[in-house]
């Protein structure tokens, strides 16, 4: 087993540095923020396109995708690479959460061929239309119905929590396609656009709204969403894989979405942020360096961000190799977040009373950032799979566990 | 105009669907002060706040059986 980059991987790693140091401006990060409550599609503004342009130019877009669907046909190694120095310079370029791999494995010829490459040149961005008032955790208890007629499906219903549904051009849906099976049975995914009529998205604004958060914050969003469908009719063939089958696809969707440099930075981010804040010039920093507590501490928090690190490099090699990929990318998705959650504290405690103060405020330490990541810290135990849902999938699959009796009743193997 | 299921206030359907805006994807957009929905055994209910209609998601059958 080899942990370490091969020299064509590290000669990547120091090419993409040299061309983010040259090309990548404070106006090029600023249009392209995911964090501010804007409403503009993220990478498609003018700058945003020129560097897609200039990254597709280069062979970095899609790496790891297969070349017929504009990919690359490369490895897992490398596109993780591409993406990590990207996110690190806070562009994100990466497909986490795209559904990219779930077209791939159950779209039809036609829905690959269109939608992977607009995903890879970020043309087109999906929001995840799952949770619901009634269906969170417990997803299964969705509600928003899907009746055939004819050739076409007919929405009606309500999603919440839609992150992204402002800035996205598609909406990736999960809904209920037959009200007399089991709960996760007679559930479908459709992909289709957000201007269909009958569709409305209305704002919900997070605890990272008023004052926004400073850019590099994880998990800074200042607005989520609810979508709602009036009578929305779509083609069927917005159905991805088989109709009543969209709870596995969902699934191996979101499992292998979960895989890649996206997770691993959101997590440790905050590692390296204040590792450089304490290596800094900033007096409270060089201050705090010389603690041998803080010290102790930020070697313990590193330690950690070592294992997210390596888990994350095992989830991307079980795929890489075609192997069967299941609870890895859940049990990535419980370790980093509560990593996430005590760097977080640990932070705050070593800055004292200045850690907390908001953007904005006189005294605040690099504009906010660490009180507006232990605020988001919370958050990234709950999107995407809340941490006791995927310690749950690790116990029943990883570990041969029998289901839970809540399981068993809701017909879960 | 219909009545909130939790609290009995007056609730103008028009003004919650109402178009206010489009998303950069090109979808409609709503004013969040207008109110709220919720769909709920085939058919829409609406609240004038969203508190409302989480007490009538925790107990709905509280609610549409006039005990609210």
């Amino acid at each position: 087993m080899n942990f370490g980059y091969s020299p064509e991987q590290e000669a990547l790693r120091s090419e993409v540095q040299t061309f983010i140091r040259d090309n990548v401006t404070d106006e090029l990060v600023e249009e392209m923020d995911i964090h501010s409550g804007t409403d503009r599609p993220r990478g498609r503004g003018p700058l945003g396109q020129a560097l897609y342009r200039q990254i597709g130019e280069r062979g970095w877009l899609g790496i790891a995708y297969p070349s017929e669907y504009g990919g690359q046909g490369g490895s897992r190694i490398d596109q993780y690479i591409v993406e990590e120095e990207f996110l690190r310079a806070g562009i994100q370029i990466s497909m986490i959460g795209s559904g990219a791999p779930a077209i791939l494995a159950a779209g039809t010829e036609e829905q690959k061929r269109y939608y992977i490459p607009r995903l890879i040149r970020g043309e087109v961005s999906f929001c995840l239309g799952f949770t619901e008032p009634h269906a969170g955790a417990d997803l299964a208890n969705l509600r928003c119905s899907a009746v055939r007629d004819g050739d076409e499906f007919v929405i009606n219903g309500q999603k919440m929590y839609t992150t992204s549904a402002h800035v996205s051009t598609h909406i990736y849906l999960m809904a209920r396609t037959d009200r007399t099976a089991s709960k996760h049975k007679g559930i479908s995914i459709f992909i289709f656009p957000m201007d269909t009529p009958g569709l409305t998205v209305r704002p919900l604004w997070t605890i990272q709204n008023n004052p926004s958060a400073p850019k590099f914050t994880t998990y800074g969003a200042a607005r989520t969403n609810e979508v709602f469908f009036d009578d929305v009719r779509i083609p069927a063939s917005a159905l991805l894989g088989e109709e009543n089958d969209g709870w596995r696809v969902g699934s191996m969707g979101l499992n292998l979405d979960r895989v890649g440099a996206g997770r691993y930075l959101i997590s440790v981010r905050r590692d390296e942020d204040i590792i450089n804040f304490l290596k800094s010039d900033e007096a409270l920093g060089a201050r705090l360096s010389e603690s041998e507590v803080v010290r102790d501490k930020v070697a313990e928090l590193w330690t950690e961000a070592q294992v997210c690190r390596l888990m994350t490099m095992r989830s991307m090699s079980i795929v890489e190799r075609g192997g069967a990929f299941s609870y890895e990318g859940s049990a990535e998705k419980v370790w980093a977040p509560e990593h996430g959650v005590r760097i977080s504290e640990s932070i705050m405690q070593m800055l004292g009373p200045h850690g907390s103060l908001l953007r904005g405020s006189p005294h605040s330490v690099q504009d906010g950032l660490y009180a507006h990541n232990v605020m988001g810290s919370f958050q990234s135990g709950i999107n995407h799979g809340s941490v006791q849902i995927m310690r749950d999938q690790v116990a029943r699959r990883g570990l041969g566990m029998p289901s839970s009796r809540g399981n068993k009743a809701a017909g879960v193997k | 105009m219909t009545k909130c299921p939790v609290c009995g206030a007056e609730v103008d359907v028009a003004a919650i669907k109402a178009q206010t805006g489009t998303t950069g994807g090109g979808a409609r957009e709503m004013d969040p002060r207008a109110g709220t929905r919720q769909f709920h055994d085939g058919q829409w209910f609406y609240f004038d706040t969203i508190e409302c209609r989480n007490n009538f998601t925790m107990q709905p059958d509280r609610y549409l059986s006039g005990q609210g």
